[in-house]
């Protein structure tokens, strides 16, 4: 292009292409957004948000960037199966506390970069310095899991999948509250979901809390309701709540519920003397943080909790999902391994997860 | 009594030097007992009693019910680990002020608890448990003392506030590389171990627990309280040690690898604890004077008891465990305060 005025005139046509595309967002924590284009490369901090790019895309190429602890469900789920490829992509950006480590960043030249709300301004501001497009997410709560999905549909010009999505989480909702009102209070069982258990014990309490919402629709009580916060808490408190079932978190590698029953006081509680000590399940993502796939552990626990009400076919339900989200065929054996059959396939009211 | 305190402060101290004894013997079985008895799960006294009464008749037996499982396998341990990390990290301190001839030293102000911190987080990130989790741990432990003492000069002739400093050069740099060493942790795996460790807790505390981290502790007390004259000698300085015909070198290393063991053992069971070993000291000095004699035997009945108070209030306050850290300081701190405060109305006297 040799006369400035040609390049000059190229310039406001490309200009305009662009503006024809540009996508305008506000992120949860209120801020402006606007992307030229749908972003094509994808650097996120906050852990379950690679695998809802993931998901919102149908593929893996957008993600340029993830959480250590993103990369380590990545491999231990089923996306390291379907998604081989992600063992190149990058997580040394991300520093403790999530602060970022910019020139890492940098190099990845994301066109957004997906970092944690309501955490301050210290783990933002060095990205939007180095003149980075910085979309800011929360958790916590069913609304926020919504909220991120869909800015993450809009930003990378999908928002239809997201709109399919919305549509399933609503129709699971309404119908596990639809006949969770018919459970009368007393045939309600009371859950406890333990965040860690190996090196300490921990649970969460109501406030704010997304694993205690869908124990609550699901037909449960939740134990450890009146806490405030994730905190510790000591194997005498759980026996005073004495709760009839008992969930494990996906979190910890080494941990089975063999360590429930093994256990000098949790063994004697009701959940193990009736063998209702679950492991959470862990498939494109672990299932008990709010994800693209939490309609999955809202049937999974209703069936559990309430099989003489609840008779969602799980196996088929995850086979048309994983062929949604990811655009993949699971095998049977691949749904026994997610439903972690071998460790718990012989608990009180797992058979019905079984292949028939 | 009530009159003696108005008139004349040493007559004071003439009647807590005899009672003191007896005091934190009674005070130590009575929290002892209270621990055993209180919990978030209620298991009446007259029942919490037999059950400690049966398991002390036969220790072996098999526990079917679930209340005496809680007083037996859940409290019974952690009170117990409770009195000796209690005692032995009171022993610690008076050891240590004594050495240093400084009110004002205890194992944290030392840099010793970061050394063996950073001993264990060393040890956790190499997936090291146990016995040598422990000896990794004392180890870090003694290097954080043989380097405050090298930087201060531990011959008798360094000042209070060059000690203080070196401990908390050591102590800085021991807090930075276990900062390091976390940066470099599995974060699924190894790094919340790390961090809940660090927080200092008992609720972890099983039997094996106890037996890994217990007999270390034991042992390191007694043989400071067998040394108890030894102190004595040492406190004196560097000269008068010597012309009283005692080789003060050789114990003062002998009492700093007693220090490691105790702050080396409970670190590795218990995460660090702050403190108690400068608290606990100070309060049995008021009571029964600076003679190590009766100082350290008072200090070790008052550490156990407070310790094992403080703990059962950290697991019964709120259904959350409350970080022990947090309450020995909240505790410890006001009442460090006011004792200081009455030693200068006394010494005004």
């Amino acid at each position: 292009m040799r006369s400035p005025l040609l390049a000059t005139l190229a310039s406001v046509f490309l200009a305009s292409i662009a503006g024809a595309q540009e996508i305008n967002l506000t992120d949860m924590e209120g801020r402006a957004v606007t992307l030229e284009k749908p972003a094509e490369r994808i650097a996120t901090f906050p852990m379950p948000m690679a695998s809802v790019v993931v998901s919102m895309d149908g593929g893996i190429d957008r993600l340029v960037g993830m959480n250590e602890q993103s990369y380590a469900a990545h491999f231990e789920g089923l996306l390291g199966t379907i998604f081989p490829e992600a063992a190149d992509i990058p997580f040394d950006f991300v520093g403790n506390g999530f602060v970022p480590n910019v020139e890492s960043l940098v190099t990845l030249s994301p066109d957004l970069v997906v970092q944690w709300g309501g955490r301050g301004n210290d783990i933002v501001d060095p990205i939007t310095n180095a003149g980075l497009s910085t979309l800011l997410v929360l958790s916590g709560t069913e609304d926020n899991a919504r909220g991120s999905q869909s800015l993450i549909a809009e930003a990378i010009g999908k928002p239809e999948r997201f709109e399919t999505m919305l549509h399933w989480r609503n129709e699971v909702v309404a119908a596990v509250e639809a006949k969770a009102a018919a459970i009368a209070k007393d045939d309600k069982p009371s859950v406890l979901y333990m965040l860690r258990s190996l090196s300490e014990i921990t649970a969460t309490g109501r406030e704010n809390h997304y694993n205690t919402w869908y124990i609550e629709m699901a037909g449960g009580i939740s134990s450890s309701a009146e806490l405030n916060g994730t905190v510790p808490i000591s194997a005498e408190q759980i026996a005073v709540w004495n709760p009839d079932v008992i969930l494990l978190n996906s979190f910890e590698p080494e941990l089975s519920v063999d360590w429930v029953y093994d256990h000098p006081i949790l063994s004697q509680l009701a959940a193990a003397q009736e063998h209702r000590v679950y492991k959470m399940p862990i498939g494109g993502y672990r299932w008990e943080p709010a994800s693209q796939e939490s309609p999955l552990t809202w049937m999974w626990l209703a069936n559990l909790l309430h099989p003489e009400v609840y008779d969602f076919d799980l196996r088929a339900e995850m086979r048309s999902a994983y062929e949604f989200l990811y655009n993949y065929e699971v095998s049977d054996a691949e749904i026994d391994s997610i439903l972690r059959m071998d460790m718990q396939g012989d608990a009180a009211n797992y058979a019905q997860f079984r292949a028939q | 009594m009530t009159v003696s305190v108005a008139t004349s402060p040493d007559a004071t101290r003439k009647g807590f030097e005899k009672s003191a004894m007896p005091l934190g013997i009674v005070l130590l079985i009575a929290s002892v007992l209270a621990s055993l008895c209180v919990g978030r799960y209620e298991v009446p006294v007259w029942r919490a009693l037999e059950i400690i009464l049966g398991g002390l008749v036969q220790p072996f037996a098999e526990h079917a019910e679930i209340d005496e499982r809680i007083v037996l396998l859940v409290r019974a341990p952690r009170t117990l680990f409770a009195v000796l990390a209690g005692a032995g990290l009171a022993v610690a301190g008076a050891s240590l002020q004594a050495v240093f001839r400084n009110p004002l030293v205890s194992p944290q102000v030392l840099g010793v608890s970061q050394g063996a911190a950073l001993g264990g987080a060393f040890a956790i990130v190499m997936g090291i448990w146990g016995l040598p989790l422990i000896l990794l741990v004392s180890l870090g432990a003694v290097l954080a003392l043989v380097l405050v003492g090298l930087l201060a000069g531990i011959g008798g002739r360094s000042e209070m506030l060059t000690i203080i400093l070196a401990g908390m050069v050591v102590g800085a740099l021991g807090s930075a590389l276990v900062s390091l060493v976390q940066m470099f942790a599995d974060p699924q795996s190894s790094l919340p171990a790390i961090v809940f460790w660090l927080m200092g807790s008992f609720s972890t505390l099983t039997w094996e627990r106890l037996w890994v981290g217990g007999p270390g502790i034991f042992v390191a007390v007694a043989f400071l309280y067998a040394m108890r004259f030894r102190l004595n000698v040492l406190a004196l300085g560097e000269t008068e040690a010597r012309t009283l015909g005692s080789n003060p070198d050789r114990e003062r290393w002998i009492i700093f690898a007693l220090v490691a063991l105790i702050v080396g053992s409970q670190v590795a069971v218990s995460g660090i604890v702050g403190w108690v070993g400068l608290v606990i000291p100070h309060a049995a000095r008021l009571l029964v004077g600076e003679d190590n004699r009766r100082l350290i035997p008072t200090a070790i009945l008052f550490g156990a008891a407070y310790m094992v108070l403080v703990d059962t209030i950290a697991r019964t306050a709120t259904a959350a465990e409350i970080p022990l850290g947090i309450l020995t300081a909240i505790v410890g701190a006001p009442v460090f305060a006011l004792l200081l405060r009455q030693y200068q109305l006394r010494k005004a006297r």
